[in-house]
């Protein structure tokens, strides 16, 4: 086994922020809706892949810089967010995470067959920015770089919402209570079309951060889905500045372990955190939402 | 009463007489019956890229053998599903294809995964089974006798590389691989590339896996770059090779050598990476450069039929798993499954896709791989040298000293 | 005399499935034991979430189990399959024994996701072990012309699932898992002992995929790992034990037949919308009928609760 020298070591902490920061991203976006809807959307990482798509179309067809159309295709995912039928029904009363896993499920796997119907499951990429900066003995990827920028910003935006605006603050009243909240003059109902849009639009921007950086194809949205449910154990489902820290600390785990060990293992070695921490402190490292 | 029945009698007898008469016609018509030949092939799902190339391939042997006349004085006619590159999907198909359809013969399907999961069915029913697409050896070695290799195996995909390491006194090499099937089997497999290096002298520094779908090689080639190999091959399929090329220029890692397997040889490969793909080794099966007899024609006679559509070895190598199978029942002179058994253990022919032969296990033994390197923006076969086009650009540059 | 009838009608049909290899083509009798299958995992899923409500999300990991059991000792230790098979019937609950004991604490949105997490570890795990499971090579049995046999006994499986399902569901024990699902503080205030009747349960629904996984591995002479611990197994046995009638013994029967054949239709011919399709049901499934067929016809003609 190779012996790990400081910069490798840098390098690796380095590459594990970067990806780290857009699992935080598109992680939100699932903290958001379990949090205020109680609902498991397993079709997070869909909503990305339509994101990663609309970016290419963009840029293949029309040219659009696919940073600059970034914000385009957070609007059309939210647009398709708040029309969502999840919330339409008042679904099985004793087991309300069944039903919503299996509609979340059942439009992901449609919109999936759909993409390959439509579109086939040739890899596609956007040839936008390529290579890295050297600091000392450290690279920083360009794409991943711009990537991690994008990604921080947008969740500044997104807690300064939650936190400074009415429109936010109603959000997280909801999560916290839904019942007081509709007390309180609440529209339950649109907050959650509201919230599912938002979170739409989070996945959105994580599709087209990673357009540049890895192959679109139409099954590529399972792995972020099941990484954001490694994030938001790690940092406690409906905490959200958990999110981000859970998603960080995802992405160091990955890298150090793949470092350390093999990066075979790193993928177990996710896995089995998520059941420690699940058994240990369901309500995640830094404690949230039950 | 009587009379009605004894009328509806005679009205059937009337019926028969008819049928009787018009039975030679039907008759005649079932001696011109094609033969047909089942197959599942990946047309959704991962693998429908290559496996709609592999159908072309099927598709138009067809044409050129019906053109010729056919086989036993009958036609061919291919009996297609898509088995959504599904390896359990493949064997309820051909399950079907040979139980209900009651195909006369069968052709493979694409992938060696795939291969090996429907191997177990048509040896149920001694149907034999040439498969274009399969290249792992463990496939041919567990006592089955009617599945057929066209390919080289997976284990020698990277020879051409170590050969070349060798040959320029290279000391120590590199192999990453896909944690699948096939990739693992290329690297660490018993006369894998970590075996023909050793056996050529040169230190293996580094052997790692990944998991499939994995899209951050950082930790994999940081750990590369400390270990500063000489020769560095990836296993991989299409979307591994172009990441790991990427992050290889991102994060300054220079082997003198750098090769990879599946998708190196696409050009999409070139068309994603640019100039980056410059120098970058590949393994192929075939191109169609390639001096093999009626290689050319094909290559033509395809671009023809199917205008732009997508060509690889995929394309070629269905193409000549069909007809190797149509040879073998030509010199059977029948579609009984032993005797096509026997007339394809016995053949040595030369196909457009290059050499075949097998021995008793189907294991292929006289097919060759060749190695090409991307040289501007074009593929130059450089290995072997009896096949070599051009010679390879050695040593490849470092990334920061290529304008 | 009333009871004839019925009974009858039981004898008939399973002399008819018994008899079925005898005339059906090799391809029919793969689809039969692929039903019996579903109807297998369909009831063992009943067995855990239908009737403690607890939703068991990555119910599949049995399966995979089982499937790894009987391939590894078939394989290494060169075990006869029936044994190998049953054998996946035991290492199946062990592992439900060792997730059940922590994870069934948990409470609902997080024993489901612990449960989904579950399957992706083992996995991953058996990737891992690659000297003893192959890892990503896949494993690959010694070929065996057995179908037929194999038919029988996922039949068998099938078939004492449902007996199984049948044998809670009529007692005392049922009633209990039931009340934990209609209100799991009232069943505790009540002195149900609710951690050790949750994990029976659990250990039970695992007993009926570990075989299934096994014989599946014997039929189709090669696994790999992401063939036999794939998400959507979990959901097509969800779905088909909530199209029949979730909590009831003839459900995930009904639900695996109805769907089986639809599946079997649909696939051949439209190949290409099948999986939109397939998620399209999904959806109107939950929205449209959460209780299933059966539990609907409960309600509207007063069925008893044992059907």
């Amino acid at each position: 086994m190779t012996t790990v020298t400081g910069a490798m070591l840098a390098q690796v902490v380095v590459s594990g922020l970067l990806a780290g920061s857009l699992y935080a991203l598109v992680a939100l976006g699932l903290a958001l809706i379990f949090g205020v809807m109680r609902v498991i959307n397993i079709a997070h990482g869909t909503l990305l892949m339509l994101g990663s798509y609309a970016t290419y179309w963009w840029f293949t067809y029309l040219g659009w810089n696919p940073y600059l159309s970034l914000p385009a295709a957070m609007g059309l995912l939210f647009l398709g967010g708040v029309h969502d039928p999840v919330d339409e029904k008042p679904l099985e009363k004793r087991a309300p995470e069944l039903s919503s896993l299996l509609l979340t499920f059942g439009i992901s796997i449609s919109l999936v067959n759909l993409a390959q119907l439509a579109w086939t499951s040739d890899l596609r990429s956007v040839e936008f920015l390529t290579g890295s900066y050297l600091l000392g003995p450290v690279a920083f990827s360009k794409a991943r770089l711009v990537g991690f920028a994008f990604a921080l910003g947008i969740t500044v935006l997104a807690f300064l919402f939650l936190g400074r605006t009415k429109l936010g603050k109603a959000i997280r009243a909801t999560a916290q209570s839904r019942e007081v909240a509709m007390v309180c003059g609440i529209n339950v109902g649109r907050i959650h079309l509201l919230t599912f849009g938002v979170a739409s639009a989070l996945a959105a921007a994580g599709g087209s951060l990673v357009s540049v950086i890895v192959a679109i194809q139409p099954e590529m949205g399972q792995v972020w889905t099941f990484k954001s449910f490694l994030v938001i154990v790690l940092g406690g489902a409906g905490n959200y500045p958990g999110a981000l820290l859970g998603g960080l600390l995802l992405g160091l785990v990955e890298q150090l372990s793949s470092l350390y060990l093999t990066t075979q293992v790193s993928e177990a070695i996710a896995y089995l955190l998520l059941v420690v921490v699940l058994l240990i402190r369901p309500t995640g490292l830094l404690g949230g939402r039950t | 009463m009587r009379s009605t029945e004894g009328s509806r009698l005679r009205g059937l007898w009337a019926l028969l007489l008819a049928a009787g008469l018009l039975l030679p016609l039907g008759g005649s018509a079932l001696a011109q019956q094609p033969i047909k030949i089942g197959a599942s092939l990946s047309l959704t799902g991962t693998y429908a890229k290559l496996g709609n190339n592999q159908h072309r391939g099927y598709q138009l042997c067809a044409k050129h053998v019906n053109e010729k006349g056919g086989v036993l004085g009958r036609k061919v006619e291919f009996v297609l599903y898509d088995d959504r590159s599904d390896p359990q999907t493949g064997v309820r198909l051909y399950e079907r294809l040979i139980t209900q359809d009651k195909v006369d013969l069968v052709m493979g399907p694409y992938s060696s995964a795939i291969s090996e999961a429907v191997a177990n069915v048509n040896e149920r029913y001694k149907m034999p089974m040439v498969a274009p697409m399969a290249a792992t050896t463990a496939i041919f070695k567990k006592g089955r006798k009617f599945i057929f290799m066209v390919q080289s195996p997976a284990e020698v995909y990277l020879e051409g590389l170590i050969d070349v390491a060798a040959k320029r006194g290279l000391k120590t090499a590199a192999f990453v691989y896909e944690d699948t099937l096939f990739p693992k089997a290329t690297v660490v497999a018993p006369g894998g590339s970590v075996d023909l290096a050793k056996k050529k002298g040169i230190e293996v520094v580094f052997v790692e896996g990944y998991p499939k779908g994995n899209t951050d090689f950082s930790a994999i080639l940081t750990k590369i770059r400390a270990a500063n190999p000489d020769v560095f091959g990836a296993a991989t399929y299409f979307d591994d090779a172009v990441a790991i090329t990427r992050q290889m220029k991102e994060l300054n890692v220079n082997p003198k050598l750098y090769g990879v397997t599946v998708g190196g040889d696409l050009p999409k490969f070139y068309e994603l990476l640019g100039k980056n793909a410059e120098f970058v080794y590949g393994a192929t099966q075939w191109e169609s450069t390639l001096p093999y007899p009626g290689a050319k024609e094909f290559t033509e006679a395809h671009h023809k039929e199917f205008p732009g559509a997508d060509f690889s070895y995929h394309t070629a190598g269905g193409y000549a798993g069909c007809q190797i199978l149509v040879e073998a029942v030509k010199r059977a002179g029948s579609l009984d499954g032993e005797k096509i058994r026997a007339e394809i253990l016995k053949m040595d022919f030369d196909s457009v896709y290059g050499g075949f032969k097998v021995e008793e296990d189907g294991f292929q033994v006289s097919h060759k791989m060749v190695m090409f390197q991307w040289q501007d923006g074009k593929k130059v076969i450089v290995w072997p040298e009896n096949l070599a086009e051009g010679k390879p650009r050695f040593p490849t540059p470092p990334w920061g000293k290529r304008e | 005399m009333k009871r004839l009838g019925p009974a009858l009608l039981a004898l008939g049909l399973l002399a008819w499935l018994a008899l079925w290899p005898l005339w059906a083509s090799g391809y029919r009798v793969r689809f039969m034991l692929e039903l019996f299958m579903w109807v297998a995992l369909a009831q063992s899923w009943n067995l855990i979430s239908g009737l403690t409500g607890y939703v068991s999300f990555g119910h599949v990991a049995f399966y995979g189990t089982g499937a790894y059991t009987a391939g590894i000792l078939i394989l290494r230790a060169d075990w006869p399959w029936p044994l190998a098979v049953l054998a996946g019937g035991v290492t199946a609950p062990i592992l439900a024994l060792l997730i059940g004991y922590p994870c069934l604490r948990l409470k609902g949105p997080y024993f489901a996701i612990a449960m989904l997490g579950l399957n992706e570890v083992m996995r991953v795990v058996v990737s891992y072990f690659d000297g003893l499971t192959g890892g990503g090579l896949g494993l690959s049995l010694p070929t065996l012309h057995a179908s037929v046999p194999v038919y029988y006994a996922m039949g068998a499986t099938a078939l004492g699932a449902t007996i199984l399902a049948f044998a809670i569901i009529t007692s005392r024990f049922g009633l209990r898992l039931m009340s934990i699902r209609e209100d799991e503080v009232a069943a505790e205030a009540m002195g149900i002992d609710t951690s050790r009747y949750k994990l029976y349960a659990f250990l039970l629904s695992a007993v009926a995929p570990g075989i299934a996984g096994g014989l599946f591995a014997r039929d189709q002479g090669y696994i790999e790992p992401i063939s036999v611990f794939p998400l959507l197994t979990t959901i097509t046995m969800i779905v088909m034990c909530l199209f029949g009638g979730k909590g009831t013994i003839f459900g995930p029967v009904l639900g695996a037949v109805l769907l089986s054949v639809f599946q079997e239709l649909v696939w051949a011919r439209f190949l290409y919308v099948h999986q939109v399709l397939f998620g399209v049901i999904i959806v109107a499934v939950v929205l449209f009928m959460p209780k299933g067929i059966l539990g609907v016809l409960q309600e509207r003609y007063r069925l008893p609760r044992t059907i």
